[in-house]
């Protein structure tokens, strides 16, 4: 027990007690300059009804939803052809690789492709085909693509771990036993990943959901997503309550999206 | 090296509403190798780790050499152990494994290899000092685990199913060699397991266990040969339960009637008496098949049902004109020139001494 | 089942997906123009950054004192919790797997916000100071789990093999637990020290006037626009990364 006092400790303090101070705050009075008033309001939930809010939080949860369907609709092959790859080793390293990269370089070297400055657009400009630039950067597209590739490495490790431990003789089993590739594919390697494939959405669709730094480098005034929202309030804005509605917001999202996620696919496999 | 005599005294032990141990009293004398027996979750292994310090009774008392040694932590008990898993270190070398208690006594270096050297020498791992845990095998890491289990010169090495881990030959031979070492070291082994053949082969005593209760405890002669209850007389090796109804009693025998099988004599080993109704048992080896007439008091005749050839002996389902299914084996001995050998469909004719059978039951009637 | 054409496919191009960027970024280091069309080849640019970018490697000293201390922090109390809920029998172990959990699924802007105020609230000056200790917070639960996840290719009789041989408990930690958990002892230093480096998200919320980070540094320079010294840095720090990933390989399956 002692051992572990701590670490508990520390946790309790920098990590549990901001959260419930940051859900006291949602219920207080904002105060000018940042800040709160200790008296309770409703304004920091109040301000969040209104349509720029809606649009805001609508646009954060399709954009993670069909970056994460993306992501493990890519993951899945790759992460099956490492499994069962003779280079499986090298070529997760490749996989690594990225994953260990510093984020911000990684969003960088995609302003640099695609940015109004960066390789593409001169090229196009230097070959004469556009007089200043094709706006590749700054939608929610480019928000998608640079999600994509943040988390790609992420949703593969969860899978390739899942599939390696399966047995290969199940799907010798099923092919002796009559099915097509394809169909060994979604009836037996699918059921049997089922715990990697959580995992995967979870790494995915956790950080997407809640991304301050792609939208604000990559994305323009119509791809701002929640993240940059609860940055606004904090810093621009100085409305403390709000900030910590917006969170509070988030927060209980991710935590229900979790948990209804795990119960139910636990149900599945017990089933 | 001498060992203790242990005592275990009333001692009782329970996991949340699980009571592991029931009320369990045990004498086990100086020297002894003694095995405590019994299928998985009876308590054995529990009772093992009350002995080695590991776990403490929730009442009840473990004496070593006639005083208690509940109040002393496992590392200050004269009591090692050797794990189901051997849990040897595996950072260390099989030197270092063995010499871990003797650093801890801060010995001097040179006593430490004379005395490390020793213990592999008994062992038997010779050129392996310098091997990690990893590389060696099955059969050399209970070496190891037994040499380092030895190293702190216990009064009472305490043995928690050490070969089951290993494969069917491997075991055997390891029996043996375990066998060797008690006569060696002459301290008291506590051995636990729930193989009946590994108990019966090397113990001088055994204690079976059931439920967290000692059901029976005996020679492995006597646990074989004339067990407590059903649960010892099923439990340890394969038996003929029959239930029967006594109809006559006199000083040595007795006649009942059984279902299946009509009337017969056996042994008197319990006091009845007329109209009780008792459970039998009769080892399938003690009895006589041929597929001729037999001579005997309890004689029947059969038709044999099923028939599993084993090498060294076969074994008969022989179903009874009655009705019951008799297990017999049939020892090989001069096989092929046995006057005809019995196969299945075969009209037999089956007997046994009335000295061979067990009454383990006994309802008044 | 092999796998089929389809998945050789996808996976070449993702992998042609994940380097393309990163390789045009490392080209483009060494291009001797401003602009980000091909002139020739020149070290210039890394030239720049070792002569004249003071701010740059300050905040890469900055980067460097925070994650070596709160990594050795980080794993040494995460060490410390693995063995505690890997060795005690105490009530509760649910409850600290739930706080370890919530800091891995929580968005990483939630921690930085919540910190934020919580710093401000306790009246607290942001500085390297605070960012120590959110990246002591945000590293912790993975040092635990790295920790663990190697204690638990061991059972719990070898700890009790340490007590039965005569070893007190300062003993067994020291003799026996510690040295077979080193290897995830080191991976959790390393995990730590990756995260910390890597951090942008939180860090820039417990950041103050002064404590500028390399990512924060970065992240000022990329929203200035693109220049070649963040193709320099960003091909340095990449170097670094394969570097570690390479070393940190025996490791990695304590990680995943």
């Amino acid at each position: 027990m002692k051992y572990i006092t701590a670490y508990t400790l520390w946790l309790v303090v920098f990590f549990v007690i901001p959260l419930i101070i940051i859900l006291s705050f949602s219920f207080l009075e904002k105060t000018p300059y940042g800040g709160v008033n200790f008296s309770f309001s409703l304004e920091g939930y109040k301000s969040l009804l209104t349509i720029g809010y809606l649009r805001i939080l609508w646009r954060t949860v399709w954009i993670s939803i069909i970056s994460t369907f993306i992501t493990i609709i890519f993951a899945l092959p790759t992460a099956y052809y490492i499994a069962k790859s003779k280079f499986k080793n090298f070529l997760l390293l490749l996989v690594v690789i990225p994953f260990w990269t510093n984020s911000l370089i990684r969003i960088y070297a995609w302003i640099f492709v695609l940015g109004n400055n960066g390789i593409i657009n001169q090229f196009l400009k230097l070959i004469g085909l556009v007089d200043s630039h094709i706006q590749f950067l700054y939608n929610p597209w480019a928000v998608i693509l640079v999600i994509v590739y943040t988390y790609l490495p992420y949703a593969i490790i969860p899978l390739y771990a899942a599939i390696e431990r399966l047995d290969n003789s199940i799907f010798e089993a099923a092919l002796d036993l009559g099915c097509s590739k394809r169909k060994a594919f979604f009836k037996v390697l699918i059921p049997n990943i089922k715990a990697g494939l959580v995992a995967s959405i979870i790494f995915v669709l956790i950080p997407a959901m809640g991304s301050y730094a792609i939208p604000d480098l990559v994305g323009g005034v119509n791809s701002k997503m929640i993240g940059n929202e609860i940055a606004r309030q904090l810093t621009t804005a100085k409305n403390w309550p709000a900030a910590s509605a917006i969170s509070s917001i988030l927060t209980l999202i991710t935590l229900l999206g979790v948990i209804i996620f795990v119960k139910s696919s636990k149900k599945e496999v017990l089933n | 090296m001498l060992g203790s005599s242990v005592e275990i005294r009333n001692v009782d032990k329970f996991f949340g509403d699980f009571q592991a141990l029931d009320k369990v009293n045990l004498q086990i004398k100086r020297g002894e190798f003694f095995s405590l027996l019994g299928p998985s979750g009876c308590g054995k292994t529990t009772l093992l780790r009350i002995i080695a310090g590991l776990e403490y009774p929730d009442s009840g008392d473990v004496l070593f050499d006639g005083i208690s040694v509940v109040s002393i932590p496992a590392n200050k008990r004269e009591a090692n152990t050797i794990f189901q898993n051997y849990a040897l270190f595996p950072h260390l070398t099989v030197f270092e494994n063995i010499a871990f208690s003797l650093r801890l006594k801060k010995m001097s270096e040179n006593e430490i290899r004379e005395k490390v050297e020793k213990l592999i020498n008994l062992v038997r791992l010779e050129g392996q000092e310098n091997k990690k845990p990893i590389q060696l095998s099955g059969g050399q890491r209970q070496r190891v685990a037994i040499a380092r289990a030895l190293a702190n010169e216990p009064k009472v090495l305490l043995l928690d199913e050490p070969v089951s881990a290993l494969d069917a030959k491997l075991r055997q031979e390891l029996l043996l060699e375990l066998d060797n070492l008690h006569d060696q070291v002459g301290i008291t082994f506590i051995y636990v397991t729930h193989d009946q053949a590994e108990a019966i082969s090397v113990s001088d005593h055994v204690a079976v266990m059931n439920n967290g209760r000692i059901v029976q405890i005996g020679t492995p002669y006597e646990i074989y040969e004339s067990p407590a209850d059903r649960f010892v007389a099923t439990f340890i090796g394969e038996t003929n339960l029959m239930k029967a109804e006594v109809v006559d009693v006199n000083d040595e025998f007795i006649r009942v009637i059984a279902k299946g099988l009509g009337e017969f004599s056996c042994y008197k080993d319990k006091e009845v008496s007329k109209g009780d109704k008792i459970l039998l048992t009769l080892r399938p080896e003690k009895i006589k098949i041929s597929t001729k007439p037999l001579e005997g008091i309890n004689s029947f005749h059969g038709v044999v049902e099923e028939e599993i050839y084993m090498g060294y002996q076969t074994k008969y389902f022989v179903r009874l004109d009655e009705g019951y299914i008799l297990k017999i084996y049939k020892q090989h001995v001069n096989y092929l020139l046995d006057e005809k050998i019995i196969h299945w469909k075969d009209e037999v004719f089956v007997t046994w001494n009335p000295n061979d059978s067990f009454i383990v039951e006994v309802e008044k009637g | 089942m092999n796998p089929g054409k389809f998945s050789r496919l996808i996976t070449f191009l993702i992998l042609i997906f994940f380097y393309i960027p990163i390789f045009v970024v490392i080209m483009f280091s060494f291009n001797a123009s401003k602009s980000p069309v091909w002139v020739g080849f020149s070290f210039m640019w890394y030239k720049e950054l070792f002569t004249s970018s003071y701010t740059i490697w300050k905040a890469f000293l900055n980067s460097i004192i925070v994650a070596i201390s709160a990594s050795f922090v980080a794993t040494v109390l995460g060490t410390l919790g693995a063995i505690g809920l890997y060795w005690g029998k105490f009530k509760g172990k649910d409850y600290i797997w739930i706080i370890s959990y919530l800091p891995l699924i929580i968005p990483d802007i939630i921690i930085g916000v919540s910190l934020l105020i919580f710093f401000v609230f306790i009246k607290m000056k942001l500085s390297l100071l605070t960012i120590f200790i959110a990246h002591v917070t945000f590293s912790l639960p993975y040092a635990l789990m790295i920790v663990f996840s190697r204690l638990q290719d061991f059972e719990y009789s070898i700890i009790e093999a340490a007590y039965d041989l005569g070893a007190t408990e300062e003993i067994a930690l020291f003799k026996v637990i510690v040295p077979i958990s080193f290897p995830g002892i080191l991976a959790a230093f390393f995990m730590s020290l990756t995260l910390s480096i890597d951090d942008f998200v939180i860090t820039f919320f417990v950041a103050g006037p002064g404590s500028t980070t390399l990512p924060l540094k970065i992240y000022s320079m990329i929203r200035f626009g693109i220049s070649p010294t963040i193709n320099a840095i960003s091909t340095l720090m990449l170097v670094g990364t394969i570097v570690m990933s390479i070393f940190m390989r025996k490791y990695l399956r304590y990680i995943f």
